[in-house]
């Protein structure tokens, strides 16, 4: 291994981190207001190191926001984002809180306390680029007049690498990774289909050797052919790479066969969240039911019988005595719900089991 | 069942910088009343181009090669901008996939929703008012040839019941539309008070009293008889009550009753309106006791037609029959016509100036042979003039083209790709066809049953009577738009109805342009992609509110799409199209049970299902360029089961079954059995098991 494959690797900045121990991403109360808009309100939940985590829930209720507030595109409102054991995101008030630390710290001479709270900056902007973004649109996601070969080494170039040679050897390493060949690096993205400039956002996501992709509906635009072809694409890397995804998706079906866990958003709030086949063999919030029973299968006669559940807040639920809250439910299954729905719920996933179990 | 739409032979080409791009080679399907057919393909297959071609707005590069689209006895392809303007958004209406690009962005929501409505209601009113003394007009004068007694009295009887009627009609639906806003607003209170917007529940309080005022219909609620009244008077008073204190207890007790007198009020089956025309007209109409509806009914339609339509139909009978025998004669001789035009076409090369004079001569008699009387239009006859026209007007042009050298640069294209045998078969075809056509209706014309013909005339009089009394004022259009927008999926409409488009989301937009689309009242409804942008509810709700849509308005549907899942829901046909080409064609069952063609089974394949825990099959490499298409088969190249021929030459559709055809050689009698792939295979096992439940 060069000296610049070092530089890309992460354990030098967090020796501590153990992936058997604790998760890979910790999100804890996370909330992004905007103005008045509650986009993301109290939502937490782990990702543990390999797995899939899927995001799904209605346009508007927050999935896209979740995955760009943990990587830093938006200035979180509050809460903790913490990514290999460290802080990585904060609530703007701890922001400050820690600016007004350093000040005080230097003010007095603790150069101790200093160089900590230096070394902690470095960590951070280190570590965030181990964190990397597959986006919807390949078209509007890759810069026009920047070649296949820019637009993959830009990450590498802004981390400080310019072995010329060191860079080539990168970028058709990835290119042959993600099914293209090296010579489409001189290329522009307008001379690629659309599945293949999808593959040049996922090389460019993978060649800073990442450990965690937040992959934001990545082929809802794509053609049904192309889909598959990506999909496999980014089950391949997972293995090779040891990759760890958050899919953020709409189309169920495909969240349930690329996903270990799958959480589920409802303005803003996450209402469920279990295994896959946990939640699709016992969904338990009237939300989740209600987008279990919307996905459209190839099947005629299954379609003739679907019968869709709608669900109404106002009606689904009496909040007037005792507020919900996020709950475990089974072990590993939690739910948004009250102490009474909890009971519940439980007796609802004691009913399906005994009823499984007869057949 | 009526054809609705039929597309023949349809081959549409680009001109671009780079050559000719073949976007549609040579499709063919037809489209019944109240059925979905659905269009699968990928991007670039040429099924938005088929659409655009239907809606008559392709792109100015376009070259419409060939081909027919027949729609209401008119050949799309030929007929000017002028009569375009009365199908296109009226007849055949269509949602595009970006609903951004059809809205107005300066423009408020409502305005955008009523304004087609105002001026589509005022034509459509002008166009029924046209079209019923056009029929009628023709109608009494082949009675009067029959030697019908009478006739101009008794047209006048019709005319005034039929009018009567349809006024009650109109005041009927509107009381009935009245009931349902009420009930959706009983609806809207109790959930708006459970979660607490007492300034919501006021708003929607008073709107069920505003309601409730024009409510009253005999035949629904009756103002005199009925408990609603002093319900609502007692309402009214709890209302004021709930103002001050905030308590819903009574109000909401109030509103449940009225809710279940209205719900049985709508249950009630509907007066025959005709019928009450007619004896209001005599003088005979008896009162409705608020009971028996079926039992007032039959007395009425008894007095209807024992005083005067039994008697009527079979004068109306005799019309049609002498009409019918009159465009009988005609059309014997122009079988003769046809038939020997078709003999001096013979030859080698049809000599141009016999062929012109002919043809026009004979566009002239088939024009003159129509039947103008008859409801369904004879689609071949009536599309005989424009398109004898066009292929002369082909065949004439090579002729030009064929032997001169210096040639601009269209003619240089056309000269290069042109093919005479061809239009001088097409010619020939056209004729024989129409000879064939005739032929056919003469011999079926002994078993034809005047009586129940006479019915049917009667009926459409009926159905054209009623868009005649409907108007559409400003308001009852801004209620329809808010009603329409609440249709589809939009909360709040009254006050988003002052909004613009900017300050909606992507799917409300699209619910948006759904509305402005089903405004009019379309026959055939093209939906190119209408929930690719949306998420899974929002998608379910829409693709509930098409299919609710047509089985209650008996729309035909051509539905666009990539997605199979959403195709098994809507489609009752579906054509998957591939490289400008339909590779499979059949009902929904057969193509989702019993794929045959190599492609159906990959796209099967490529997508996931709930069950699906294996490595997805994905289709190889991208779609071909339609610059340069391959001679073959074109998805030989992405195709593991491609054997030598499908390189070298394309295959034909290769019949199944009446319904379900494939382009493939793997059907070919010589071909090796070949089996789907094993997901596919046991993903239709398993949905056999489920469906067998």
């Amino acid at each position: 291994m060069s000296d610049l494959d070092k530089k890309l690797r992460i354990d030098n900045y967090t020796p501590d981190f153990d992936p058997a121990k604790e998760p890979l991403l910790r999100v804890r109360n996370l909330k992004q207001y905007f103005k008045a808009t509650k986009a993301v309100d109290d939502v937490s939940f782990d990702i543990k190191k390999g797995e899939v985590f899927g995001l799904v829930g209605e346009s508007g209720c927050g999935k896209t926001t979740t995955g760009r507030s943990i990587i830093g595109l938006y200035d979180i409102t509050d809460g903790d984002v913490y990514f290999r054991g460290k802080r990585i995101g904060m609530g703007a008030g701890a922001e400050k809180r820690i600016k007004q630390e350093l000040k005080a710290a230097k003010a007095a001479g603790n150069s101790a306390r200093v160089a900590e709270l230096e070394a902690d900056k470095v960590v951070h902007k280190e570590l965030m680029t181990k964190i990397q973004m597959i986006f919807q649109d390949p078209v509007g996601s890759l810069d026009p007049r920047m070649t296949v070969r820019e637009i993959i080494s830009e990450g590498l170039i802004i981390r400080g690498i310019r072995d010329k040679k060191f860079i080539d050897e990168k970028v058709s390493n990835v290119l042959e990774m993600v099914g293209l060949v090296p010579e489409h690096a001189e290329r522009y993205p307008h001379e690629f289909s659309g599945g293949q400039r999808q593959r040049i956002g996922i090389a460019r996501a993978i060649v800073l050797q990442p450990d965690l992709i937040i992959a934001d509906e990545p082929i809802s635009a794509l053609d049904v052919s192309i889909q598959a072809q990506v999909i496999n694409l980014m089950n391949d890397l997972r293995e090779q790479m040891g990759l760890t995804i958050m899919f953020i998706a709409h189309d169920l079906s495909v969240v349930k066969y690329f996903s270990d866990r799958i959480g589920v958003m409802y303005f803003g709030k996450m209402v469920e969240l279990a295994d896959s086949d946990e939640l699709f063999a016992h969904p338990l919030h009237p939300y989740t039911k209600s987008l279990l029973s919307a996905i459209p299968l190839p099947d005629p006669n299954y379609e003739k019988k679907r019968k869709r559940i709608t669900y109404v807040p106002a009606l689904s639920h009496d909040y007037s005595k005792e507020g919900p809250t996020f709950r475990e439910v089974v072990p590993g299954h939690f739910v948004y719900c009250n102490s009474e729905e909890l009971k519940k719920y439980q007796s609802e996933v004691a009913s399906i089991d005994a009823n499984a179990k007869k057949k | 069942m009526a054809k609705k739409l039929e597309v023949k032979n349809l081959i549409i080409s680009f001109r671009t910088n780079n050559g000719t791009v073949k976007a549609v080679r040579d499709i063919s399907f037809d489209i019944e009343k109240g059925e979905t057919l659905a269009i699968v393909g990928e991007s670039g297959s040429g099924k938005s181009v088929t659409a655009r071609a239907i809606m008559g707005i392709l792109a100015n590069n376009a070259i419409p090669e060939g081909g027919e689209i027949i729609y209401d006895g008119q050949d799309l392809m030929q007929i000017d901008e002028e009569d375009f303007h009365k199908i296109r958004g009226n007849r055949i209406s269509m949602i595009f996939q970006d609903p951004l690009s059809s809205l107005n962005p300066i423009v408020r929501i409502g305005t955008q929703l009523t304004e087609a409505m105002i001026l589509n209601g005022k034509a459509n009113q002008r166009e029924a008012r046209r079209t019923y003394s056009y029929k009628v007009g023709l109608l009494s004068a082949a009675m009067k040839s029959a030697g019908v007694q009478d006739v101009d009295s008794k047209i006048k009887i019709m005319n005034s019941a039929l009018e009567i009627g349809s006024k009650a009609e109109r005041d009927y639906n509107y009381s009935r539309e009245r009931i349902e806003s009420m009930i959706k607003n009983i609806n809207d209170v109790v959930i708006d008070s459970i979660n607490g917007e007492p300034a919501a529940v006021v708003k929607e309080m008073r709107l069920i009293v505003k309601d409730s005022q024009n409510a009253y219909n005999p035949f629904l609620i009756d103002a005199n008889k009925s408990e609603l009244p002093a319900l609502m008077n007692r309402f009214k008073d709890e209302m004021t009550a709930y103002k001050s204190t905030g308590d819903h207890k009574a109000t909401d007790a109030t509103l449940a009753k009225v809710k279940s007198i209205l719900e049985a009020a709508l249950a009630k089956s509907a007066p025959k309106f005709f019928a009450m025309g007619y004896c209001k007209l005599n003088n005979c109409l008896p009162e409705f006791d608020g009971k028996g509806i079926d039992a007032y009914n039959q007395a009425i339609e008894r007095k209807l037609n024992d005083g005067f339509l039994n008697g009527f139909a079979a004068d109306v009978a005799k019309g049609l029959e002498y009409s019918n025998n009159q465009a009988f004669i005609a059309k014997r001789g122009v079988v003769s016509q046809l038939d020997s035009a078709l003999s001096k076409m013979s030859g080698e090369r049809i000599d141009i100036s016999v062929c012109e004079q002919g043809c026009k001569q004979l566009a002239k008699v088939v024009e003159a042979s129509l039947d103008r009387l008859a409801i369904r239009k004879d689609s071949i006859a009536y599309t005989f003039k424009t398109s004898i026209k066009y292929a002369v007007d082909t065949y004439k042009h090579a002729l030009k083209v064929e032997n001169r050298n210096h040639l601009n640069k269209r003619d240089r294209e056309f000269k290069n790709r042109m093919d005479i045998e061809l239009y001088q078969n097409n010619i020939r075809h056209i004729i024989s066809n129409a000879s064939d056509n005739y032929k056919s209706q003469l011999a079926a014309a002994e078993k034809i049953d005047y009586i129940e013909l006479a019915h049917e005339m009667i009926t459409y009089l009926d159905e054209l009577c009623s868009k005649k009394v409907y108007t559409v004022t400003k308001r009852k259009a801004q209620i329809r738009a808010i009603e329409l927008m609440e249709e589809v999926g939009i909360t709040d409409a009254r006050r988003r109805f002052r909004q613009y488009p900017f300050e909606f989301s992507g799917g409300m937009r699209q619910r948006i342009v759904i509305a402005i689309a089903l405004a009019a009242n379309p026959d055939i409804l093209i939906c190119d992609e209408p929930t690719t942008a949306l998420d899974v509810t929002i998608q379910a709700q829409i693709l509930e509110l098409i299919n609710r849509l047509k089985a209650e308005r008996q729309l035909s549907i051509i539905f666009i799409t990539h997605d199979l899942g959403v195709v098994a829901n809507m489609a009752d046909k579906i054509a998957v199209m591939y490289a400008g080409k339909i590779v499979e064609y059949g009902t929904a069952d057969e193509v989702f049970y019993e794929p045959a063609h190599p492609y159906t089974w990959a796209l099967l394949a490529s997508m996931p299902d709930l069950d699906t825990t294996e490595k997805l099959d994905a289709i190889p490499g991208t779609p071909p360029n339609m610059l340069f298409p391959p001679v073959g088969d074109a998805f030989a190249e992405r195709n593991k089961y491609a054997m030598a021929i499908d390189l070298e030459e394309q295959p034909p559709m290769f019949k199944i079954s009446d319904t379900h055809s494939a382009a493939t050689w793997l059907l070919h009698p010589d071909a090796p059995k070949v089996e789907p792939p094993r997901i596919v295979t046991e993903r239709i096992e398993r949905m056999k098991k489920l469906g067998g439940e």
